[in-house]
């Protein structure tokens, strides 16, 4: 048996960690900068006598974390704050593409300094594809334990939603929220943008005490993807997705696979949260470059390509083939 | 046969209209349009005088309320309808501080930058049928002693007696209304145009 080994690099592999790394910071961070404001409000305040004794734990929790870095309580933790809807990073404000859009819409009018907080995410997801929905998204972190949970339940052997839709209906999705938003004067697609309704629930809840409308629309779309279809909401009706998805149509980093190492067992397309088809080289603008699949992969057969659109299919894998001609081979022998 | 596949094509484009629009639909079925109570609810300071626009800019994110150091920004729940998840201040719970940080971190201009004294939420208005040094019910004098703004925006009455007076120059912080012993509150923030004492019409 010979064949020609072309090894991918081998950090891509690895990459998937470092994927749920940056997922669990951005929630941990989500989670964290709620409470740094409520001690932030303590401190400007001058009231630590008057605290209760759960805040009395809460301030000295948060001096020990933060003591170490800050001097100015009052300035230095306005470094960072916000969510991934909106926010401010060391000085620069990062917005969502999708809340330009929609502020775009809504208001019927362009403010540019606004406009171009959303130009670094636009400049990154023109290079690097979808990469938000997959790297950042604190949604996202929920939705894939989600995903877990759900293939647990098919274990236990209770039946969960696989159905399959147009994977275009997010288009239409964001088509109609822009119209609306026009129409309705308001932006109505942060309403139904899961990113910006985790990040915003969290601060409602840990800060303000108290859920608001979003997170019962968030627990729905949560059934949704365990009911009715895996990762349904991302996959078929999430707008700011779709936004993702076409800005990031002729993208420059983009997963390949390898043909001659494919044996075509198609892990791939099982372990695929956007339902792409990876064995026949049919990722299209909807991938979002989460690396899932080379992780998964058993021979090393997908690859990052700097390249501007996809290949067309390349037949089944060389792998596949040699291994078959082998068998039949023996067989004959 | 032509019929049928026609048909079918109705029935699929109707089922993704119908799909694609169904987010909105339940946003809209958690977000019931109700008004809130707009006499205690103020926008933060340097927000778009029409409050339409205001609506329209404002994406929600959350900043404002990130940044306050007295937490007192809060966000319309459901109960805001078409303002769900943008920000309001009510001063019976807790007033602005004037420390302008919310205008600074706004990333659209829905809170543009305003030095302290031109910011305009609106204006004190006493009632004097109630308030305890109008109605020699004793010596308060709570809201010119916390006027961010001092003796511009609130003072006492000529020869004493400890009767606040409001002046053209208040901006509506609601500092007073969070401080005022009353528990009726006969100290409001209300739009300019109604003047600064309480006009009775009996």
């Amino acid at each position: 048996m010979t064949s020609k080994t072309i090894k991918p690099f081998f950090l891509w592999k690895h990459l998937n960690k470092l994927r749920w790394l940056s997922l669990c910071t951005v929630f941990a961070m989500l989670i964290f900068l709620p409470y740094a404001h409520v001690y932030q409000t303590f401190e400007a305040a001058h009231a630590y006598d008057l605290l209760a004794d759960s805040e009395k734990q809460l301030y000295d929790t948060m001096e020990a974390i933060t003591s170490p870095f800050i001097n100015d309580i009052e300035k230095d933790l306005d470094a960072i704050k916000g969510n991934t809807w909106s926010g401010t990073f060391f000085g620069y404000q990062l917005s969502d593409p999708l809340a330009a859009l929609g502020q775009i819409f809504a208001g019927r009018s362009f403010y540019l300094p606004f406009l171009l907080t959303a130009l670094v995410p636009v400049i990154f997801t023109i290079v690097f594809g979808r990469f938000f929905c997959g790297w950042i998204c604190p949604a996202t972190f929920i939705y894939e334990l989600n995903t877990n949970v759900a293939a647990w339940l098919r274990r236990a052997g209770l039946k969960t939603g696989n159905r399959r839709f147009d994977l275009r209906i997010k288009y239409l999705v964001l088509a109609i929220g822009l119209v609306l938003s026009a129409i309705t004067g308001s932006v109505l697609v942060a309403g139904i943008y899961p990113p910006a309704i985790v990040g915003r629930e969290i601060y409602y809840a840990i800060a303000l005490g108290g859920f608001g409308a979003g997170s019962v629309f968030f627990v729905i779309t949560l059934l949704f993807d365990l009911l009715v279809a895996r990762r349904g909401f991302c996959r078929y009706l999430c707008p700011g997705g779709a936004l993702y998805s076409l800005l990031g149509r002729f993208r420059i980093f983009r997963i390949q696979r390898i043909v001659e190492n494919c044996n075509d067992c198609a892990k791939c397309n099982a372990i695929c949260e956007f339902g792409l088809d990876p064995l026949r080289d049919g990722f299209g603008q909807e991938c979002n470059n989460c690396t899932a699949c080379i992780a998964i992969c058993p021979t090393d057969a997908l690859t990052f390509k700097v390249r501007l659109s996809d290949v067309p299919n390349m037949g089944p894998g060389h792998l596949g083939k040699l291994y078959r001609r082998d068998k039949k081979d023996n067989g004959k022998q | 046969m032509k019929r049928r596949g026609f048909l079918q094509k109705i029935v699929y484009g109707t089922s993704v209209l119908v799909a694609s629009s169904l987010p909105f639909a339940f946003s809209r079925f958690l977000t019931p349009d109700v008004k809130a109570d707009p006499t205690t609810h103020l926008r933060p300071p340097g927000a778009l005088k029409d409050d339409d626009a205001f609506i329209s800019a404002c994406i929600g994110c959350g900043l404002c309320g990130e940044v306050c150091p007295p937490k007192c920004i809060r966000f319309y729940s459901r109960e805001g309808g078409h303002k769900v998840n943008t920000p309001y201040i009510n001063p019976e719970e807790k007033a602005c501080t004037l420390c302008n940080k919310c205008m600074e971190v706004c990333p659209t201009a829905s809170l543009q930058e305003t030095p302290r004294n031109k910011i305009d939420m609106g204006i004190s208005q006493i009632d004097r049928t109630a308030c305890y040094p109008w109605v020699d019910r004793g010596i308060c004098g709570a809201c010119v002693a916390v006027c961010p703004l001092g003796e511009k925006a609130i003072s006492f009455k000529m020869w004493g007696q400890y009767r606040p007076i409001v002046h053209d120059a208040c901006v509506g912080c609601g500092l007073c209304v969070e401080i005022c012993p009353h528990p009726s509150l006969p100290i409001r923030i209300v739009e300019r145009s109604q003047g600064k004492v309480v006009r009775h019409s009996i």
